[in-house]
């Protein structure tokens, strides 16, 4: 699921109070909260191949991670999807 | 201005505020220049205000800064921000670091091109134009001959460039008596899909001139009234945070607490009205950062000079504005033995210095009680609705 995703270049990740962060998309106006991990998961999308990797780096970063953590990640992307906050890669016709 | 006592208010031992790393928008005047010469401006007329202009090049470093630091929206103002010869190179750098803008005007400047530009920004949240009143001579009394008909001009070149248009009335002597002419004229007429008002205030240019502007207590009162039944007439389309809509829903419902003998509400009974400068900073056009545009005389820095956040995290000037809201009114002596303590926040910090030379105290202009005994009238019933962001449904932000 990640491979295929970039996060959208026009977003800014505003940090407003200790770790937590706000998205903000200028295009639209949108804005959407976010706690520490999906600040972490943000930073990894563009860097991550699969779910398993952005969980794996999330539990690097923080202690006492759940057994939940890959869905609620697939949660969390799936919602940026949505918002358009992260894309899908299109290829280049030839 | 009024007499102040002097002592010094105590401030209760609460948790010092918490801060954001930087300010969500910056409102900026881009110009000290304006074509117009209003008889109620807040800005022109401050003696303290160097009215110069920055170059190009130092707005638009600094609005590198400002998306460095994730700023949001920036709100451009004046004087006339449509006078700036390189209006669309500045806001081409707001928009290039990735932030979203709205612009206040009196709409006399504003060409077929420069609105088409400002739609295929995709970033404009709004123009807010003045218009105070529905004809010429309501308009022009306090605004300049002929200032009407171009600032409904400017209106209209920006609704057929599809730009978010939102209104503000202000509110004074010559315009009050007209309310329902105004709202017919931008509601129907123009089809606008709300305005916003308030009044005009005791600051700027206003204080040579506010016994031929400021509303008299049997004014305001009608205001009020017309206010209220217009809101009705047009839900949800009249909006306000200060002016005569804003204090008839705030001093009903202290009214109402007092004969209800309700315990205080939540947040009130201390100098809280204001929280802009819990997400905001604003910038006067010699490029000096200001708590607010209302209060000009107070600089914390100058752009390009002192960064941003620093200003913003370490101004002492900021730090004293943030603890407003820990210092009880009950500790200023024309609030102790007021029976709507509990249920006030002492209202504008600007209005507050302007009336009695020291923001850190309740305004004046706001008392209730003073209000009452001087003859006022409240409403009995005020619709209560959520304060619209002026006209402006496109813009979001965070919960």
């Amino acid at each position: 699921m990640v491979k295929d995703l970039v996060t959208n270049p026009n977003v800014v990740l505003r940090k407003e109070f200790d770790d937590w962060a706000v998205l903000f998309d200028p295009d639209t106006g949108d804005a959407v909260g976010t706690n520490p991990i999906g600040v972490t998961v943000w930073n990894a999308l563009d860097e991550c191949d699969t779910l398993e990797d952005l969980a794996t780096v999330v539990r690097a970063s923080f202690e006492d991670v759940p057994d939940t953590v890959q869905d609620d990640i697939e949660a969390f992307v799936a919602d940026l999807l949505a918002k358009g906050l992260v894309g899908k890669v299109v290829e280049e016709r030839p | 201005m009024e007499g102040q006592d002097e002592f010094q208010p105590a401030v209760l031992p609460q948790e010092a505020p918490r801060v954001m790393r930087t300010p969500r928008g910056l409102d900026i005047a881009l110009t000290a220049r304006c074509n117009l010469r209003c008889s109620y401006c807040y800005f022109f007329d401050n003696e303290v205000v160097q009215y110069e202009d920055l170059p190009t090049e130092e707005w638009l470093r600094f609005f590198e800064e400002c998306g460095r630091l994730g700023v949001m929206d920036l709100t451009l103002a004046g004087g006339e921000p449509f006078l700036r010869e390189d209006l669309h190179e500045l806001i081409q750098g707001i928009v290039e670091n990735r932030m979203r803008f709205s612009l206040l005007s009196n709409g006399s400047q504003i060409t077929a091109e420069t609105a088409s530009f400002l739609a295929a920004t995709g970033r404009c949240s709004h123009v807010q134009v003045s218009v105070d009143g529905g004809d010429a001579e309501a308009h022009d009394a306090a605004r300049g001959e002929g200032s009407f008909e171009r600032a409904v001009e400017g209106i209209r070149t920006l609704q057929r460039a599809d730009v978010n248009v939102a209104v503000r009335v202000t509110i004074h002597k010559h315009n009050v008596h007209r309310l329902e002419e105004t709202t017919r004229f931008l509601l129907e007429d123009l089809g606008l899909p709300g305005f916003s008002t308030n009044s005009a205030g005791y600051l700027g240019s206003c204080q040579q001139h506010s016994s031929g502007l400021l509303l008299t207590v049997e004014e305001r009162s009608e205001a009020m009234e017309a206010l209220v039944r217009l809101e009705r007439a047009y839900p949800n389309r009249i909006s306000a945070t200060a002016g005569p809509l804003a204090e008839a829903r705030m001093w009903r419902e202290m009214v109402d607490a007092r004969a209800a003998g309700a315990p205080p509400i939540p947040g009130r009974g201390c100098l809280s009205g204001c929280g802009c400068h819990a997400t905001k900073l604003a910038v006067r056009s010699d490029g000096r950062y200001i708590v607010c545009g209302l209060l000009q005389d107070d600089t914390l820095g100058r752009i390009n000079e002192d960064a941003l956040q620093d200003v913003w995290l370490e101004s002492s000037t900021l730090a004293t504005f943030r603890s407003r809201h820990r210092v009880p009114l009950r500790t200023f002596p024309e609030c102790r033995t007021c029976e709507y303590v509990d249920y006030c926040t002492g209202n504008c910090p600007a209005l507050a210095l302007s009336l009695t030379g020291d923001a850190q105290r309740p305004s004046p202009d706001a008392c209730l009680r003073r209000f009452l005994e001087q003859g006022g009238r409240i409403p009995e019933t005020v619709v209560e609705t959520a304060v619209r962001p002026d006209a402006d449904r496109s813009r979001r932000t965070p919960s």
